[in-house]
């Protein structure tokens, strides 16, 4: 029996996440639908290494705010279920807009593999981009890789298999945010790691969230009083 | 120099954001695209009926007029 694992596709619209998708599930994939919201996840799956990775397609998101419900549906799958890995498809020729998202994704605690596409677009704007840097910077794997041409599937799969066995030592970006910010959000750390939810959610993502005022995890602190 | 809402600048020109006169709702699914003040764009079209298109740091980006109302840019 094939160990099973989940992977997530996150990424800006347009950068590639269903050509990622293709390239990984080949044929198999069938398209759903979430339930009770407009917006299609598509769920296939590939076999490596002995493994069955179930791969979903998440919607295309600039961010992982509660404003709409295609971010809502990318950050809740991402949170609640958990996958084993996170597949963080950037536009290689659009870097400093996609790591936006990364940043985010890092911060909520994912285990994010940074998919670095469009690679040949890059080099066509002649842009150098130091993946090694990159990848030390952000404290996780970064693959280059040209989907539309195939290119760098096969050592993202590899990637995957080795987060999946723990095999990548993760140094986690923790992103600053000032003295006067970093005061309050360690006292708020403080407070909700005390709470429930600091069990399922990473405690400074709550503090980070409360101080921005997140309407769903507002939400999720009343839920918990009530309970 | 004076501020001018992106809605009145004229397509090919380079413009420079200084400030975004909206609520945090919008000011926030700005910034999140990568627009907010400092950085410089292009309008690539902005007739009317239809969006505003803006030149963002080599996306495109479609703008409602009242969110290009809102958007204060000046000459660079």
């Amino acid at each position: 029996m094939a160990k099973e694992i989940t992977i997530a596709l996150a990424g800006n619209p347009n950068s590639g996440k269903t050509t990622v998708f293709n390239n990984l599930t080949g044929a198999r994939q069938h398209v759903g639908n979430w339930p009770g919201v407009t917006v299609e996840k598509k769920v296939g799956s590939c076999s490596q290494g002995g493994y069955s990775i179930k791969v979903v397609d998440l919607p295309g998101v600039y961010s992982l705010t509660a404003y709409s419900p295609d971010e809502v549906i990318a950050r809740d799958f991402i949170l609640e279920e958990k996958p084993d890995a996170v597949v963080d498809i950037v536009d290689a020729s659009n870097l400093e807009r996609n790591l936006y998202l990364t940043v985010q994704l890092l911060e909520m605690g994912a285990r994010v593999i940074v998919a670095l596409n469009m690679m040949d677009q890059a080099d066509s704007r002649d842009y150098r981009i130091d993946i090694a840097g990159l990848s030390h910077l952000l404290g996780v794997p970064v693959i280059p890789l040209v989907a539309s041409r195939n290119k760098g599937t096969t050592e993202l799969l590899d990637e995957i298999i080795k987060i999946a066995e723990n095999k990548t030592k993760s140094a986690r970006l923790k992103v600053e945010y000032g003295r006067e910010m970093e005061e309050e959000l360690t006292k708020l750390e403080k407070l909700v790691a005390q709470s429930k939810l600091a069990s399922k959610y990473s405690p400074r993502w709550l503090a980070v969230k409360l101080l921005e005022g997140d309407e769903e995890v507002v939400k999720k602190f009343k839920e918990v009083k009530v309970a | 120099m004076s501020f001018m809402p992106l809605a009145m600048v004229c397509p090919g020109e380079p413009v420079q954001v200084v400030g975004i006169r909206a609520g945090h709702g919008l000011q926030r699914k700005l910034a999140d695209m990568g627009l907010i003040p400092g950085v410089i764009i292009r309008v690539m079209n902005g007739q009317m009926p239809g969006p505003v298109i803006i030149d963002l740091r080599g996306s495109r980006l479609a703008l409602g007029h009242g969110v290009a109302q809102k958007i204060l840019v000046k000459e660079v």
